[in-house]
């Protein structure tokens, strides 16, 4: 029993690495490579979240040992994995949103039949599960960097898994750029950190930044904030997000977002809080002010778009920014020593971390379902498919408000933790502190009320109203297991919202591993009902009686009504249509519409393009076409990704003159460069 | 465990390793295709002898291995294997070369003595014989320029061989009467995989261009 974490998470690796054998076994029998590889991974991933609440919930010492997985072939690489408290923490969010997606993808690979080879898709699913759980796992550099590129490559072949489409292919190669730029920076960091400790394993290099020169360790937190940043997508790094995001299946989209950006935030979180040490300030402004940038840039953005899985590409640019406000606050209140405070603040980070897993994997889910329904991604030809397809809609709804930060949510719980740190960093002596935290508080409520603006866009413009397209007109409910897979996440959001103070407790051994605090106690008040921030007086939240609340105010209108209004007569009759006849799609408001106001506002941002023709027999008044275009710009590729892409260019047909395309000549290249390295260093 | 060193196998070690760098030379000057297979076989013979001396006189029965295998692959099976796909393809015999005779012997010297030159600071490394890691540079860098210097493919391939001989006598040379076995084997094998590719690359030169001249392969350059 003491191994049982330990046991159940080797069931779990080899349930992943069972599922990809089958996917690649049935490659001919596609009902069987279904059943196989989604079912495998269901398994695996449901031993994955016994085994990694067991961790937290007890704190397995017996999990947190290295184990040797493999024997180790090469000198060097040995296969060690652990599972501390910070590993099983993102275990849990990997197996959890693997169980809900297995589940949803079930019934959601159904729809490849016949068109695309499903054990193809099962087979990199579950390794790209397998790479992602590894990567949390890994006790040494060597295993986490090959599960870092094996993660990468997957997620590359599952991105362009529609590679019949020119825009998936287009979208594939810039992936795996920015995936290969990624690895090249945490490889260098790491590199800087063996250099100072001489072994492997992650045990040695615990502040190991104690005994760096401080030039190396800036250089290495640059270096992996990079290389970790563009796996999160943290803006001006995030190029990429948007991009891939959208072009996979969705299932894989909602893996994407849920958690494999999370890596770049557990690699975050490992390196800066233990392996490099008590940081400079200026780290926990950088990371603060990126994050806060990320923030606001994404929901701005997210507002512009009528795709609806870019829409929640750009959200997950967005939460990613709140995720490292919130290391980044507590990076700060590291330097000064208010350890309780960082705790504080890396609770919210983390809190947020998987609350955006499990509604952003909802979401994509969702979008996923509307997608297999209408066979489209622009919203402007979706509406009304709350009729068509009820339960879709209400999870969507769920999720929406989750990612809105509304009451009783958990994307609430986790954004007023957020505040919170925020707030309370006002009260520390640094001028810089108490300038920097109360903007970005400001700027969290900008980007709070732009999300929730947002998603009355993306909720209403799909699902209220009239259909706008005959597709949308069609459009049906989804199978039961993909019905199931986005329940199983809605009902994590409205768990992780109820019930805060009980799950903050499960954070206690992470924060003791990270800050040397546990403050569960101190965030709960009244029997865990009431989740308060350190002190009473700094602020109290109960998300069970908001909900309380809401369920006795319920009742109200329908007891006014039986008091009063029962015997008036009830009359029906159609929506007014302002003399009209009858109302037509065409008379709804669009997305495009819908955003204007905000496009306005932020024009010098946007520089929104427009160009409106219009044709017209009589009288201007009654135009017989009307043709318009709205563009905004996309201010990181213009201004940096393609200046530096036209440099590269440049430089590389200068390189390549070297290359005569004659053998002789490049082994000349070689044969000189070796002999007078001989003769340069080997006296 | 130290085995006595046997003066006598250090001596022979010596002679075998320099009779190596002498066939080195030899191919270096040698213009007939089959001929130069057939030096090349000589001395990958003396390699295997070599291993087998250590083999013998240190009590390291898995340099027999190495012996065996260079005698099975590197004596037997790839000059017969040349030799067929230079029957196969009928090619002339004459090799062509960039530089002349005279200027490559005098290249090659330098070549020597700059191995010589590298090879000092860690002769106290060396465990068997004298010179012998100055001869395996020496053959790997004549090798190299071997590669440089001919057109055709083939002898291209033979001057990979050799190279790969002086990495082999190295590896004996230097380290405890050679590297573990796994490399050993690991690094024969590439060069039997490298050398098959190669063969087919001749074939495909061949019928695309009509010659075996690798420099014609920069018309593939767009």
């Amino acid at each position: 029993m003491e191994n049982l974490p330990a046991t159940l998470l080797n069931l779990s690796l080899t349930g992943y690495v069972l599922g990809a054998v089958a996917g690649v076994l049935f490659l001919r029998a596609e009902k069987l490579a279904n059943i196989f590889t989604f079912g495998c991974a269901s398994m695996a991933s449901l031993c994955g979240v016994v085994s990694s609440v067991m961790v937290l919930v007890t704190g397995a010492a017996a999990a947190n040992q290295s184990v040797q997985l493999l024997p180790s072939l090469i000198p060097y690489i040995h296969f060690t994995i652990r599972v501390d408290p910070l590993s099983a923490f993102f275990l849990l969010i990997v197996s959890l949103l693997g169980f809900a997606l297995s589940t949803y993808s079930l019934g959601y690979a159904k729809g490849f039949f016949g068109r695309k080879n499903v054990g193809v898709l099962g087979a990199f699913f579950n390794a790209l599960l397998l790479a992602t759980v590894l990567t949390f796992v890994a006790d040494n550099i060597w295993l986490f960097l090959i599960a870092w590129e094996l993660m990468a490559l997957t997620a590359y072949c599952l991105v362009t898994f529609d590679h019949e489409e020119a825009e998936t292919r287009k979208a594939g190669v810039l992936y795996f750029i920015m995936a290969h730029i990624d690895a090249g920076c945490v490889i260098l960091g790491f590199l800087l950190l063996f250099q100072a400790s001489g072994d492997y394993s992650f045990a040695s290099l615990h502040d190991i930044g104690a005994q760096m020169s401080s030039g190396k360790r800036d250089a290495a937190f640059l270096l992996f904030l990079i290389g970790f940043g563009i796996k999160a997508g943290i803006v001006p790094l995030h190029i990429w997000l948007p991009v891939a995001h959208p072009v996979a299946p969705s299932n894989v989209s909602a893996l994407m977002s849920g958690v494999i950006i999370k890596t770049g935030i557990y690699g975050l979180i490992r390196v800066l809080f233990d392996f490099l040490g008590t940081p400079p300030l200026w780290w926990g402004v950088t990371m603060l002010t990126v994050g806060t940038i990320s923030a606001v840039l994404g929901v701005l953005y997210a507002l512009m778009e009528h795709d609806l899985k870019r829409l929640l590409a750009y959200h997950s640019i967005e939460n990613i920014g709140i995720i490292v406000m919130g290391l980044g606050a507590a990076l700060m209140f590291l330097h000064t020593g208010h350890t309780v405070l960082a705790a504080l603040a890396l609770i919210a980070g983390l809190y947020h971390t998987i609350n955006h897993a499990s509604f952003k994997g909802l979401l994509f889910l969702g979008a996923g379902a509307v997608l297999h329904a209408t066979h489209t991604r622009n919203m402007e030809e979706m509406g009304g498919l709350i009729k068509r397809m009820p339960q879709t809609a209400f999870f969507f709804l769920i999720g929406a408000v989750a990612i809105s930060a509304l009451p009783p949510l958990n994307g609430f719980v986790s954004e007023w933790l957020t505040y919170q740190a925020l707030l309370q960093g006002f009260g520390t002596t640094d001028s810089l502190m108490r300038l920097i935290f109360p903007l970005s508080g400001a700027m969290l409520a900008l980007t709070g009320a732009l999300a929730a603006a947002c998603f009355v866009k993306a909720f209403g413009i799909t699902f209220l109203a009239q259909p706008r397209s005959k597709q949308a007109e069609q459009a049906h409910e989804v199978s039961g297991s993909m019905r199931f897979g986005m329940g199983v996440l809605a009902a994590a959001c409205v768990a992780l919202g109820l019930f805060p103070t009980q799950f903050v407790q499960l954070l206690d051994p992470l924060t003791q591993q990270l800050t040397g605090q546990q403050i569960s106690a101190q965030l709960s008040l009244a029997n865990g009902l009431v989740l308060a921030s350190l002190t009473e007086k700094s602020g109290t939240v109960s998300t069970l009686g908001i909900s309380l609340m809401f369920v006795c105010l319920l009742p109200i209108p329908f007891a006014l009504w039986l008091v009063f209004a029962r015997k008036s007569k009830t009359r029906r009759g159609p929506t007014w249509d302002c003399g009209q006849r009858g109302l037509t799609p065409q008379m709804e408001y669009t997305a495009t519409g819908f955003s204007k106001p905000i496009r306005m506002i932020f024009k010098a941002l946007f520089r929104p393009r427009r160009d409106v023709q219009r044709e017209y027999e009589f009288s201007p008044y009654f135009a017989t076409t009307i043709r318009f275009e709205s563009h905004v710009e996309e201010v990181f590729e213009r201004r940096i990704y393609q200046p530096l892409q036209i440099l590269i260019l440049r430089v590389s047909r200068q390189i390549r003159a070297l290359q005569a395309g004659s053998i002789h000549a490049y082994l000349l290249y070689i044969f000189v460069t070796l002999l007078s390295l001989l003769l340069l260093f080997a006296r | 465990m130290n085995p006595p060193t046997s003066e006598s196998a250090a001596h022979l070690i010596t002679l075998l390793a320099s009779i190596m760098l002498v066939l080195q030379l030899l191919l270096v000057v040698q213009r007939m295709l089959v001929a130069n297979i057939r030096v090349f076989a000589t001395q990958s013979l003396l390699l295997a002898a070599i291993a087998a001396v250590v083999g013998y006189a240190y009590h390291a029965p898995h340099v027999y291995v190495v012996a065996v295998l260079t005698l099975a692959g590197k004596v037997i099976f790839l000059p017969w294997w040349l030799e067929r796909l230079v029957r196969q393809i009928k090619i002339e015999q004459e090799i062509d070369a960039f530089v002349n005779v005279p200027a490559a012997m005098l290249i090659c010297g330098a070549q020597t003595v700059l191995a010589y030159i590298v090879a000092r600071p860690i002769t106290s490394l060396e465990r068997l014989g004298n010179n012998t890691l100055a001869v395996a540079i020496a053959l790997m860098l004549i090798g190299f320029f071997l590669m440089i210097n001919r057109r055709k493919a083939i002898t291209q391939v033979l001057a990979l061989l050799t190279m790969e001989n002086g990495v082999m006598l190295a590896a004996i040379a230097l380290t405890t009467y050679g590297m573990p076995l796994v490399v050993e084997i690991g690094i024969f094998f590439d060069v039997v995989v490298a050398v098959m590719v190669l063969g087919i690359l001749v074939f495909r030169i061949r019928e695309t261009f009509a010659s075996m001249d690798v420099s014609k392969l920069n018309e593939l350059k767009w």
